[in-house]
């Protein structure tokens, strides 16, 4: 359960108070795929790149076999959804999405991914920098054959650089930076 | 140089074999034998041929053969090109884009027996049908093969005729049977599929007719047009600054209409939700479908990925 703390505020003022979520999770799932449309491939373990990418992912930099890999983004380097994600797919929607089919690398549980945007945390022993949200699109649609555009508005996971590189595995934990 | 989208499935020619009189049966496998885009059986792949010929073909073997996209090509003299240049000029290691399958039959429902009837080269959807139903042997089946001569890709067919599953009509020697003889005749738990020249297929439709959709399928070698919805209207974009004007058909995107005039449009979501293909309109009357502008943006702007036009002429400020 996420626990939400209020901390003090911040150097912008006295009366600026940041709500900082404390949390830790887990990774459940990994996968990479080497070129566009391809099936994602489960694996026990990944291998991080500081500045480029995941060994072997389509939008590792200086690969660039993705499909927006025409759209180049230094903060794509590595793509991270919540499992809860897909629980509520099934309990909303009725929709049964896998983990191998919304096309990001992490699959994590308990992580309130959304809240990380700009922040810095340790995925296992690599740390990660936030750049954005991802957003949904219609291709993954047009690969997986079900309408999950509208129900991954605003929940389709987080795209980030990787700040330190190494190993990542199932099962490792997911932690703040600090 | 601007590096382009991406917008086929990148396969090598794997082997190609030799699939009888005038036929060729090319694999397809990714260059690093990574697994491909599941398909149905019965589907089909478009081919992206150099000149921007698109073909279409069946997809031949088992869809649980998951690397590998096996497509039989009867090269066709009077054909459109496509054939052609298959069998001319494609070789063994060259790289051919294709399309995400599509289309296929639906084989797990609740249906004892399939029919399938074929007219040469139309054998292709029903193999991949022939390989799943003969590993999951949960139903039994037969395919009436319709030839003259020779029948094509006698390789793949040959593991059906050892079973029995195939009954070879060759036309040369014996009068072709008649449709409705080879299936059955109270539609109940058989299903019945066809391939094979429009006389074939009339005669198919003819003998079916009545019978439930979910229990009929019919491939054909050239598609149907498209039902167009009546609320889609062709219309013309007016580009102001290039002076340019690009023809949008009925039920195409704005943004596939640009991108097919070679205009350089960044998009990405192609969903009307992030924003990046925005583009501001100046007179006619856009139909805004996005969920990212507001009104008062409306007024200046539209998405070119779900937009569309209400009036012949939209003018933007391109």
């Amino acid at each position: 359960m996420l626990d939400v703390l209020e901390t003090q505020g911040n150097a912008a003022g006295a009366g600026d108070r940041t709500i900082s979520p404390a949390w830790t999770g887990l990774v459940r799932h990994l996968h990479i795929t080497p070129r566009a449309f391809l099936p994602m491939r489960a694996m026990p373990e990944i291998k991080l790149i500081a500045g480029r990418g995941i060994e072997g992912d389509r939008y590792m930099i200086g690969r660039e076999e993705g499909f927006y890999s025409h759209k180049p983004e230094e903060g794509r380097q590595v793509t991270l959804f919540e499992i809860e994600t897909l629980v509520a797919l099934k309990r909303d929607h009725n929709i049964e999405l896998g983990p191998e089919e919304h096309r990001r690398n992490v699959t994590t549980v308990g992580v309130p991914l959304t809240h990380l945007v700009g922040r810095k945390f340790w995925l296992g022993e690599t740390l990660l920098e936030a750049t954005r949200l991802s957003i949904p699109c219609r291709h993954i649609e047009e690969i997986t054959g079900k309408a999950i555009f509208d129900p991954l508005i605003n929940r389709s996971g987080l795209n980030c650089r990787i700040l330190q590189g190494g190993v990542v595995r199932i099962g490792d934990t997911m932690r703040n930076f600090q | 140089m601007k590096a382009a989208p991406i917008t086929t499935i990148k396969t090598i020619v794997e082997k190609i074999d030799d699939g009888g009189p005038d036929v060729k049966v090319f694999s397809l496998v990714d260059p690093d034998r990574w697994e491909l885009p599941p398909f149905r059986p019965g589907a089909h792949i478009d081919l992206h041929l150099p000149g921007k010929v698109v073909r279409t073909y069946s997809l031949c073997n088992d869809p649980a053969e998951n690397s590998r996209y096996v497509v039989a090509v009867k090269r066709e003299p009077s054909g459109r090109g496509g054939s052609i240049r298959l069998h001319d000029d494609v070789r063994q290691g060259d790289t051919i884009g294709v399309s995400l399958p599509r289309g296929g039959l639906q084989l797990d429902n609740k249906v004892s027996r399939f029919t399938f009837v074929a007219g040469g080269i139309g054998v292709t959807p029903f193999l991949s049908a022939a390989a799943y139903l003969m590993r999951t042997g949960g139903a039994d089946f037969r395919l009436h093969l319709m030839v003259r001569g020779e029948p094509p890709v006698a390789g793949l067919l040959a593991p059906l005729l050892q079973k029995g599953h195939v009954v070879i009509h060759n036309t040369v020697t014996a009068a072709r049977p008649e449709v409705a003889s080879l299936i059955g005749r109270t539609p109940s738990d058989e299903m019945v599929g066809c391939c094979g020249p429009q006389g074939m297929i009339e005669d198919f439709e003819q003998a079916t007719r009545g019978w439930p959709d979910e229990l009929v399928h019919i491939e054909r070698f050239v598609p149907l047009a498209r039902p167009l919805d009546p609320n889609e209207k062709p219309y013309t974009l007016v580009l102001s600054r290039s002076r340019l004007e690009v023809a949008v058909t009925a039920g195409q995107t704005m943004l596939a209409a640009l991108i097919d005039a070679g205009i350089d449009i960044p998009a990405s979501c192609c969903g009307g939700i992030c924003g990046s293909c925005k583009v501001d309109w100046l007179q006619g009357e856009p139909v805004h479908r996005d969920r990212v502008l507001s009104p008062a943006e409306r007024g200046k702007s539209l998405m070119v990925c779900v937009a569309g036009s209400a009036t012949d002429r939209l003018i933007l400020d391109l």
